[in-house]
């Protein structure tokens, strides 16, 4: 780059909520190239999870805060395949119930981030003032507001009370035209279209190419959900879903996805509550784990695998995980060129980084 | 224009927010605040040591106390669940921080659900116990 002056970008900076570095080429105000620097919050989750199979459940909760109950579930869905159990319909429906709860806290926190780096601080404290809703409503259900830790391998570790689901419908009724109102209010507000159309374009090849998942590549026109695969609770008999995508792949294309799923994931819990009935909630497993799987789910920023080996004592050999934000983040390197310095915040902001389960 | 009517309708209306020190907001009775004991019925069967997934716990049978480090307990709810008599709950209130390095100690002459604050014992300090303890397979 002989013209450009190379601006590093984080790992301290207003705009991120965890740590990372892009080292940006700029010519004057233009972008022209970016790079990606990792590492500043390693820990070492990988090496520490292939500990006794029973305790891994809750450090794969703590990998991240925002979808940890999915780490729980696809943790405890792998352990699963590898017994060869099939869970309750109850069980099932139960975790379908939470992922879409835990869906709304993370994407709802996502948008408020959108709306806050762009300076709208008036529609961050509206979609934070929702969100709250939502985590007290999870923490009446499970007893934690960030950690869930309602599953067992084979289920749940206590079944959930009539009271309860209906808790889950009253809140969800009351909350329902806040999140209408707030769709209404990003698909017109002109503010919002300004700053975002247009912004950091992901072509459908790009996103192909950088392997993309989640609302990222659903903003770039590629309909691709785990969901779809029937895992779990998805699979059920009264539940369906489309999965929702736009075509334009530039930064309002990725915010438009996430609110309409937000709205989407009430639908989905409304139709879980309708088909869940009285019955198990736990079926025993015995012995240690032997073998290997792999299981996957839909997390909020896109497919998350978990592969565990075992070899048939108490300490498993090996757990590897794929977190979405690994392959989101670095298609930022094919958004960012182009686009005025200004806007490297939003583009960023705009696939949901998540730095906890990139370095983990 | 679409913002204009919520921004007119939130600035009339009564704030979400809560003056936190002088108000909270309603903790739900299952909330998973922290662990406390009922000694006098405790038959001594370790399980909620063997089980607690982070090793907070240390059962000493000849001095009859259950002895919880606050700051390494994850709430995760495991020992009540393991706990096979139900002396084991878990209060909604969270602990408080504090600036030393303390235990909770709870003793089969207290009473039910009480504990007392004793500074952290030197053998609970060394961070090599829980790993020799993680890596000898028996947890």
């Amino acid at each position: 780059m002989p013209n450009g002056f190379i601006v590093p970008y984080g790992p301290q900076h207003a705009a991120f909520l965890e740590p990372f570095n892009l080292r940006l080429t700029v010519e004057e105000e233009v972008v022209v190239g970016a790079e990606l620097n990792f590492g500043y919050n390693h820990r070492g989750m990988e090496h520490a999870l292939a500990q006794d199979y029973k305790r891994t459940q809750f450090l794969a909760e703590r990998v991240c805060g925002i979808c940890s109950y999915h780490h729980a579930s696809v943790y405890c869905q792998t352990m699963e395949t590898m017994y060869g159990v099939t869970i309750s319909n109850r069980a099932n429906l139960v975790r379908l119930i939470m992922m879409e709860c835990q869906r709304l806290t993370s994407h709802l926190l996502a948008l408020g981030h959108i709306a806050e780096t762009i300076g709208y601080e008036n529609l961050f404290m509206q979609f934070f003032r929702e969100r709250e809703g939502v985590m007290q409503l999870v923490n009446r259900i499970s007893g934690g507001r960030v950690h869930y830790s309602m599953n067992a391998i084979g289920g749940l570790r206590k079944d959930v009370t009539y009271e309860q689901l209906m808790d889950v419908e009253a809140t969800l009724d009351r909350l329902e035209p806040k999140f209408l109102e707030l769709q209404r209010i990003v698909r017109k507000d002109i503010t919002l279209r300004r700053r975002l159309r247009g912004v950091g374009l992901l072509t459908k090849k790009d996103a192909v190419d950088w392997c993309t998942v989640g609302p990222t590549s659903r903003g770039s026109g590629l309909p691709h959900d785990v969901r779809l695969t029937s895992y779990g609770g998805y699979g059920l008999e009264g539940i369906k879903f489309r999965p929702i995508y736009y075509e334009e792949g530039d930064c309002y294309a990725r915010t438009m996805v996430r609110m309409d799923e937000v709205v989407q994931a009430v639908d989905l819990i409304r139709q879980a509550l309708g088909q869940i009935r009285d019955g198990p909630y736990q079926v025993p497993v015995k012995g240690n784990p032997n073998g290997e799987a792999y299981g996957r789910v839909e997390a909020p920023r896109g497919e998350l695998l978990y592969y565990v080996r075992a070899n048939g004592t108490t300490m498993l050999d090996r757990i590897k995980l794929r977190t979405p934000a690994l392959v989101n983040i670095p298609a930022l390197t094919a958004m960012v060129p182009g686009c005025r310095f200004a806007d490297v915040a939003v583009i960023t902001v705009s696939v949901d980084p998540c730095v906890c389960c990139t370095d983990r | 224009m679409s913002m204009l009517t919520s921004t007119l309708k939130n600035l009339f209306s009564r704030p979400d927010t809560i003056r936190y020190p002088k108000e909270s907001t309603e903790i739900p009775t299952t909330n998973r605040g922290r662990v406390v004991w009922d000694m006098q019925r405790c038959i001594w069967c370790r399980l909620c040591e063997r089980n607690c997934p982070t090793k907070a716990i240390v059962t000493d049978k000849e001095r009859k106390t259950q002895t919880i480090t606050r700051v390494r307990c994850i709430a995760c709810r495991t020992c009540v669940d393991v706990c096979p008599v139900n002396i084991i709950k878990m209060e909604s209130v969270y602990s408080q921080p504090g600036p030393e390095r303390e235990v909770h100690v709870y003793g089969a002459d207290m009473a039910p659900f009480e504990y007392r604050v004793e500074s952290m014992p030197p053998s609970l300090r060394d961070a090599s116990r829980l790993r020799k303890r993680d890596n000898d397979g028996t947890a």
